[in-house]
């Protein structure tokens, strides 16, 4: 039975509840007329009352006796949440900001890249896609005013006020937050949910908990595979520098229960600098919960089991009950600053999610993605962009072509087509590990390398993707050196978990690659963690694969090297017949028909309007205007005029135009003689051009 | 534009590319096609037999301009010419949604000679009027037939050849010379003499600043009097038609002309121009134009740069001494 899996243990429960009630083992012997000793073997777990004596524990308790039987935390109304301030050091030591938070830019980019990663490393049924979804909610007026009322914001805003009075980056950007909310009167919400994860499983303090990872530590980053992209515990600070406020809501549904239960449990979590509010120093982290009661931590806040209200009016219900975590950054913006507009921001977060998730979210024709993505962007709560489901191959076509056909089975050793998809496999020798027991002798792992032709708007071609584990981005490098005229590629490099197979040399390679990634993994290269881990040799295997994917890339790409029959370098540069359609045009010296707009009359004549232009120069410009049918070959039929008619700067004689010396642009208009027309107007394309007039001196 | 159309024609654009190519049925690696030169080359050396080709096109066109338009019953169609033959071959292309448009080209080797231009057309009724060309393609390709390479043939044939000794007989005649330029044939060729001591070496060397500024005085010459020997071809070749109006050539004629016209008649017109130089050789005047000619050649090879490059160079080096 499901209930019965969940509940918590007697023993443990128990003993919380009388915590809670501040009551002692003793007071509740003397309700139940039993020994102390009794109560304090149920405490301990050494011992289970039977059902009748649970009812009198009830009673005692004054609770229902369906909650014993359950034995689920409580659920929690709003009357008892608070905020709860860390006093500041006894050392009397300030932080003027969060260390981690300063290692990125608060850019939402980034923030889309790092929350994306912790979730795809959280993935709970490997079978199913992990979704997550980005909700812009602005709030103004009485929406706004609501929201910071469920945050018990009158409590918390003079320490802002005292944090932005300190010039410092933190403060300053603190400063701006409050100033830009009062004058627009409105704040932004960023959630950032994701379903199908773990959720932050575990107690609220300690080890081997995902909650307390990433609500309470710092740096740590408890991740629970191998092939996770973070391993410095840096990603989930982006939340908090994303928020202007440096606060973020939290609600998860738990894959694996806690306190018997799964659903709704809350934190806030405020991230503030040193500051002094009424008299007493703060550190300035803040935590938004229940009070705690446990010995030792009294008057720190703990998670809460809340209620769909609360949940509701704190803007953190989630659509489904699928575990894992929703994060709501309460005053959210764009460090980078290139994104102002709600529109903006909706955009550049689609477009992060797809650059740096597009192979997550690539699945084959059998297969399901690793990964769903979704944009929605509201205002009060109102659709104003409606739900955006992440498209890679809208952003990222040749790229996610490449992938789809590897994941299909379809590429080809050698392109005939330019939707094909090359592939060939780059070596990379996985060196044995210092003093391990896994054997002396390097293992070779064959890396998969895919290319194919890049999308004609693409603005950034002949590019080498790589990427490991679940299919993350760890460096996108330039392809150099190509010959000339090389057309434009993507090629992507699937190392380790990347190439799909769970084989050994996979398995080695993975953790080789991610030994020699720097902290912000984007990179493969020498790191302490490589050379402490690896026997000698690591960095050079490390620089030959480097090599070796740059040269299979030129040889998947690469026409044949053919017989420079083109002599000496100095003289075919300047031999070159096509030199007149390349660089700048010098400007014409002789007049020019700039535009011709006309049309058919109902005789059949064109009748046109021809605008010249003219080189400036101090003598008049006498020229024949010809006008001509065109065709496809062969000489171009010429039809006489019948009239021609004198415009700006213009004069006409005897059928030859005459410019004004010193303009720079004419006008004349014609009508041609249908009796010379070799086919109808209607029938033929009509060309006019200047010829120089019999006779005239140029 | 000087060109008007008696009825509504697509301003959008309209672009194409060559996706794949068959030789009798076999595909050719996609190396010999260029997308960025807009070029497919037909030559492989491993095969160099065969009776047709099939270009394989994809097309794009301005979709939302067509459906708004007065144009019905459109059709799209990849036409391939080369005029050194006069052959023609037009294939209709099927719409394969959002704008863009694929079909194939089959063609007859026999029917080729060396370089056919493929381009596409929109063809719709308009007012009535069926088969009507309401759109081009703003840039054509180019099928090299006897390339192995897809570029655009875009400089002369430089042949380092020693004319002693070479398999072109008709050089020895001109052992004692450095080099020689060349006009006739599908395009010009400078014949570098291997046979004079250290020319072909000095050319494609490096070495000193000073010996590379005299590398180009050498390089300017030469192509000095390449420029001049093919204007004087082009010049000698011109046809006209019944009017005694020259007509443009084509090939690298052609480029030569729309290159050097403009620095040997500045103030004509491109075919103002021509009928000048076709006016001044039947009927005097043309003794004149040389000055011009022998400039615009020397702007064509950069004469002044580089002989003002060499001088600088060698007052440097004597200033050193």
């Amino acid at each position: 039975m499901e209930v019965a899996d969940r509940r918590e243990d007697f023993g443990v429960w128990l003993e919380r509840q009388l915590r809670i009630r501040q009551m002692t083992q003793t007071a509740l012997a003397d309700a139940l007329e039993v020994t102390p000793a009794a109560v304090s073997a149920w405490v301990t777990g050494r011992a289970e009352p039977r059902e009748d004596r649970k009812r009198a524990v009830a009673a005692a308790l004054g609770i229902d006796e369906e909650i014993v039987h359950l034995r689920a935390a409580e659920v929690v109304t709003a009357p008892s949440l608070k905020w709860h301030h860390r006093p500041a050091h006894a050392d009397g030591g300030r932080e003027f900001g969060n260390a981690a938070a300063f290692a990125f830019d608060a850019d939402v980019a980034v923030l889309a890249r790092e929350a994306t990663q912790n979730s795809l490393d959280e993935q709970d049924d490997p079978n199913q896609p992990v979704r997550v979804r980005y909700t812009l909610n602005e709030l103004s007026g009485e929406h706004c005013r609501a929201f910071l009322n469920a945050l018990q914001w009158e409590e918390i805003e003079p320490h802002f006020e005292a944090a932005a009075t300190h010039m410092h980056k933190v403060g300053r950007v603190i400063a701006e937050g409050l100033r830009e909310m009062r004058e627009s009167d409105s704040l932004l919400l960023l959630r950032v949910d994701d379903y199908n994860c773990t959720g932050l499983i575990g107690a609220d303090y300690g080890d081997n908990s995902k909650f307390a990872a990433v609500l309470r530590d710092q740096l740590n980053s408890h991740k629970g595979t191998g092939t996770a992209g973070g391993s410095y515990g840096l990603g989930k600070i982006t939340l908090w520098a994303t928020s202007r406020l440096g606060l973020v809501l939290v609600n998860s549904t738990l894959s694996r229960p806690h306190q018997g239960r799964t659903e709704r449990r809350l934190y806030g979590r405020l991230e503030l600098p040193w500051h002094e509010s009424n008299g007493r120093a703060y550190a300035g982290l803040a935590g938004f919960g229940e009070t705690e009661t446990e010995p030792g931590r009294e008057g720190t806040a703990r998670s809460w089991w809340a209620t769909e209200e609360t949940a509701r009016c704190l803007h953190l219900e989630r659509e489904s009950p699928d575990p894992g975590t929703s994060f709501l950054i309460v005053g959210a913006h764009d460090a980078a600053g290139d994104a102002q507009s709600l529109q903006e921001m909706h955009e550049k977060l689609v477009k992060a999610l797809a650059d740096n998730f597009w192979a997550a979210m690539t699945s084959g024709r059998e297969s399901r993605p690793v990964l769903e993505a979704s944009v929605t962007t509201l205002r009060n709560g109102q659709v104003v962009i409606p739900e955006q489901r992440v498209d890679p191959a809208d952003h990222q076509p040749a790229r996610t072509r490449a992938l789809r056909a590897f994941l299909d089975g379809e590429t080809v050793e050698q392109r005939t087509d330019t939707t094909q998809v090359a592939i060939a496999h780059v070596p990379l020798l996985v060196p044995p590990e210092k003093g391990g027991g896994r054997g002396t002798t390097s293992t070779e792992h064959r890396a998969v390398l895919l290319v194919t032709a890049a999308d004609e708007n693409d603005r950034e071609p002949n590019r080498l993707v790589c990427m490991r584990g679940n299919r993350m981005t760890v460096m996108t490098r330039r392809v150099t050196d190509l010959p000339l005229s090389t057309d434009a590629f993507q090629a992507v490099l699937l190392a380790g978990g990347a190439t799909g197979s769970d084989s050994h040399d996979a398995e080695l390679a993975e953790r080789f690659l991610r030994a020699a990634e720097p902290p912000e993994h984007n990179d493969w290269a020498k790191t302490e963690d490589l050379l402490t881990t690896y026997a000698r040799g690591a960095r050079q295997r490390i620089e030959d694969f480097r090599k070796e994917m740059l040269a299979t890339v030129r040889s998947l790409v690469g026409r044949r090297e053919v017989k420079n029959t083109g002599g000496p370098a100095v003289l075919r540069e300047l031999l070159r017949i096509d030199a007149h359609t390349m660089g700048a045009r010098r400007p014409d010296r002789h007049p020019v028909v700039r535009h011709v707009e006309g049309e058919v009359d109902a005789r059949g004549a064109w009748s046109v309007k021809v605008e010249v232009k003219l080189p400036r120069r101090a003598d008049p410009w006498a020229l024949t205007p010809v006008a001509k049918f065109d065709v496809r070959s062969g000489a171009k039929p010429v039809v006489a005029w019948e009239r021609l008619i004198a415009g700006e700067n213009c004069r006409v004689e005897d059928g030859t135009l005459h410019f004004e010396p010193g303009a720079g642009s004419a006008s004349f208009g014609g009508v041609t003689d249908v009796a010379s027309h070799p086919v109808t107007g209607q029938m033929a394309r009509l060309i006019v051009d200047l010829q120089k007039a019999k006779g005239a001196t140029t | 534009m000087n060109i008007v159309f008696p009825y509504r024609t697509l301003a959008g654009e309209i672009g194409f590319e060559v996706t794949s190519v068959k030789l009798d049925g076999r595909a050719l690696p996609l190396t010999m096609i260029s997308r960025d030169q807009r070029a497919v080359a037909l030559h492989e050396a491993e095969r160099s037999q065969w009776d047709e080709a099939r270009l394989d096109v994809k097309a794009t066109l301005p979709e939302r301009e067509l459906a708004g338009g007065p144009w019905s019953d459109v059709v799209c169609l990849a036409v391939l010419t080369e005029s050194a033959t006069n052959a023609r071959t037009v294939a209709r292309l099927a719409p394969a949604g959002a704008g863009s448009w694929s079909g194939s080209v089959v063609f007859a080797r026999d029917a080729h000679h060396m370089r056919a231009a493929l381009t596409v057309v929109v063809v719709a009724t308009v007012d009535g009027e069926a088969g009507r060309a309401i759109g081009t393609a703003e840039e054509t390709w180019s099928v090299e037939l006897n390339e192995r390479v897809p570029a655009r043939k875009q400089e002369l044939n430089i042949n380092e050849v020693d004319f002693r000794s070479g398999p072109l007989e008709w050089l020895q005649q001109f052992q004692d010379a450095p080099w020689v330029v060349e006009t006739s044939g599908d395009m010009p060729t400078v014949h570098l003499n291997k046979g004079f001591e250290g020319l072909a070496e000095f050319l494609s060397g490096s070495g000193t600043p000073a010996e590379k500024a005299v590398r180009g005085m050498l390089a300017a010459q030469i192509a000095t009097e390449a420029w001049t020997a093919m204007f004087h071809a082009a010049a000698g070749d011109l046809e006209w038609d019944d009017e005694g109006t020259p007509q443009w050539p084509t090939g690298w004629k052609d480029g030569v002309l729309r290159s050097m016209l403009p620095d040997v008649l500045p103030e004509l017109s491109a075919s103002d121009a021509l009928l000048e130089i076709h006016l001044r050789r039947a009927e005097g005047g043309w003794q004149e134009l040389q000055p011009r000619i022998q400039y615009a050649a020397a702007r064509r090879a950069k004469a002044a740069r580089n002989i003002g490059n060499g001088l600088r160079a060698m007052s440097h080096a004597a200033e050193g001494d």
